[in-house]
């Protein structure tokens, strides 16, 4: 990756926390390194106490990094000026509950000196894509979770900022919250933003992300975009099928490797994804009725727990 | 160092305690007092004006304080606590400059409410034929700076230690503040040379708030000096800018975990 493409670099850091008045540290970061391309959507994923928020807490400048350096866009995150073009939504944010949505994203937009000129009409749109207008003078007590996190959102973008960091987005959004969050990191990377999310959601980072990380105890095990990640690994697929004859049964587990499991009348077979083909035309032939065929999606899972079970 | 972010954290600070209710039952309890001032000093057959004046201004200052420690205690913890403040220094804003400007706002506040005191001490004064002279100006002006000292003194220990901590210390400093004269005096009629140098050191380390209080020549309209308001002026301000400075230094070194 040329300098220039770099949008956020991470060499070396790591990340000393001394709990309590102890002598004794305990390392959060072991030496992380990676970095993100302009324009990329870039899923952290890892489990809880991984290191994923102390990570972004670094490259927000929140937490000073024992070693090693990190900058955004060529700026140095120990320069106030790192932060000029970047959006951040923490995790389960919270916000003064004396202000209204709109007085928060104005405030937000003074200290991310948007001129004034420009302020109402940028928070006005901000309020219509979050979908918060009608809600825009009540106060932020008021507001449901998802509506904290859509004013969140609404924060992050209020300055129209190159590099978005994300603390699990999704945190704690009914589906329909969700499909929204969705939508709007698909349409900032369809306008060219950075979009840098911590997440728990695999299926989000199959959807969204064009690469992916995954931070296990302060060090990252895996790093590419997710499709490589998937390379080598074999999917499997849940036919249900119902009158299948006892000879069947056995052709099915002897030729293709086939596991079973009665369940009433129907049969659920696993199957490997190569050998999907022969299995279903057997079935199809021996005339039994084929349910359901459902490709499981749980392959990044999989890796995933292979990485965090230290087996990959 | 943009004035901008700095005025919109003030600006912001200013607008979230005028809508906190909590610190309005102080300022009620302190118009109370000014105000039962009158009523105190009608059941005294002399120097009823000046025993009017010194609880008015004694509730200026005490209430005023207390509101400062109330307040400012809580300033920069809770932006922590509630991790209000990743956001706002996800901005490209300084710690210092965050730092500045919640204390810019506590400032004004905490004066808005002095002054609403204020308004109240000028109203009962002047029902109650109490004289109004240039010396309760020089009162205010410096109870200004005291409490400008105490919000510095809140933003300090809120910087890095709880609110109930905060409360202890701040308040501590400021009772201390009202006897470094007394115990420099202490040290020097001891006669023994390590105790003066430490009390000694005491002052000077110590706020010195003694300074601070025109009480007296305000409400028994004794004559004052430029010297008077001006020293404590330049004291008050210098005291403040060091402790600010301190708070800075402490606050940018802190991690946000």
């Amino acid at each position: 990756m040329k300098r220039r493409d770099v949008a956020v670099s991470v060499e070396g850091v790591v990340k000393d926390f001394r709990p309590g008045f102890g002598l004794r540290v305990r390392r959060v970061l072991h030496g992380l390194s990676f970095h993100v391309g302009r324009g990329e959507v870039f899923g952290f994923v890892g489990p809880n106490g991984a290191g994923k928020t102390t990570t972004l807490k670094v490259l927000m400048g929140l937490v000073r990094p024992t070693a090693g350096r990190a900058s955004i866009l060529g700026v140095d995150v120990g320069q106030t000026e790192s932060r000029r073009h970047v959006g951040f939504l923490p995790e389960n944010p919270y916000f003064s509950e004396l202000l209204s949505g709109r007085e928060l994203l104005h405030f937000h937009a003074r200290l991310a000196n948007v001129p004034a000129s420009a302020r109402a009409r940028r928070v006005d749109t901000l309020l219509d894509w979050v979908g918060l207008r009608a809600a825009a003078d009540a106060r932020l007590r008021t507001y449901s979770k998802g509506m904290q996190q859509r004013v969140g959102i609404a924060q992050a973008l209020v300055h129209d900022p190159d590099v978005i960091f994300l603390d699990e987005p999704m945190s704690g959004l009914d589906p329909i919250g969700r499909k929204e969050i969705r939508d709007l990191i698909l349409r900032l990377r369809s306008e060219g933003k950075t979009v840098f999310m911590n997440t728990h959601i695999l299926s989000d980072v199959e959807l969204l992300c064009d690469r992916v990380a995954i931070l296990v105890a302060g060090r990252i095990r895996y790093e590419g975009a997710p499709h490589e990640l998937l390379e080598g690994t074999e999917r499997e697929t849940d036919v249900v099928a119902a009158r299948v004859a006892p000879e069947t049964v056995v052709a099915l587990e002897e030729r293709c490797g086939a596991r079973l499991r009665g369940h009433g009348e129907q049969l659920e077979i696993r199957v490997k994804e190569k050998s999907l083909q022969e299995l279903l035309a057997m079935l199809l032939a021996a005339r039994a009725e084929v349910i359901s065929v459902t490709p499981q999606r749980d392959s990044l899972e999989q890796i995933f727990l292979s990485a965090v079970e230290g087996k990959r | 160092m943009s004035a901008t972010a700095m005025a919109a954290i003030a600006g912001n600070t200013l607008r979230e305690s005028v809508r906190n209710k909590i610190a309005y039952a102080l300022l009620f309890f302190a118009i109370v007092m000014i105000g039962s001032g009158a009523i105190v000093s009608s059941l005294s057959y002399v120097e009823s004006n000046r025993i009017l004046q010194d609880v008015g201004l004694a509730a200026i200052r005490l209430f005023g304080v207390a509101l400062a420690i109330f307040v400012g205690i809580q300033i920069v913890h809770r932006e922590v606590e509630r991790r209000t403040v990743y956001t706002i220094l996800s901005k490209p804003i300084s710690r210092a400059q965050f730092v500045l400007g919640k204390f810019a706002g506590l400032t004004l506040t905490i004066w808005l409410q002095a002054a609403c005191m204020g308004v109240a001490f000028a109203g009962v004064s002047l029902v109650s034929g109490a004289p109004l002279a240039w010396q309760h100006l020089a009162f205010g002006l410096l109870v200004g700076v005291e409490l400008a000292l105490v919000v510095a003194l809140a933003t300090l220990f809120s910087s890095f230690t709880t609110p109930m901590l905060a409360a202890f210390f701040t308040t501590g400093f400021w009772a201390v503040g009202q006897l470094t004269r007394e115990l420099r005096d202490l040290g020097a009629a001891s006669g023994q040379p390590a105790l003066k140098l430490v009390t000694a050191l005491a002052f000077r380390v110590l706020p010195d708030l003694q300074s601070f209080d025109l009480a007296t020549e305000a409400a028994h309209g004794l004559p004052l000096t430029a010297s008077d308001v001006l020293l404590p002026l330049a004291y008050g301000f210098g005291y403040t800018t060091l402790v600010l400075l301190v708070a800075v230094a402490i606050f940018e070194r802190r991690d946000f975990r």
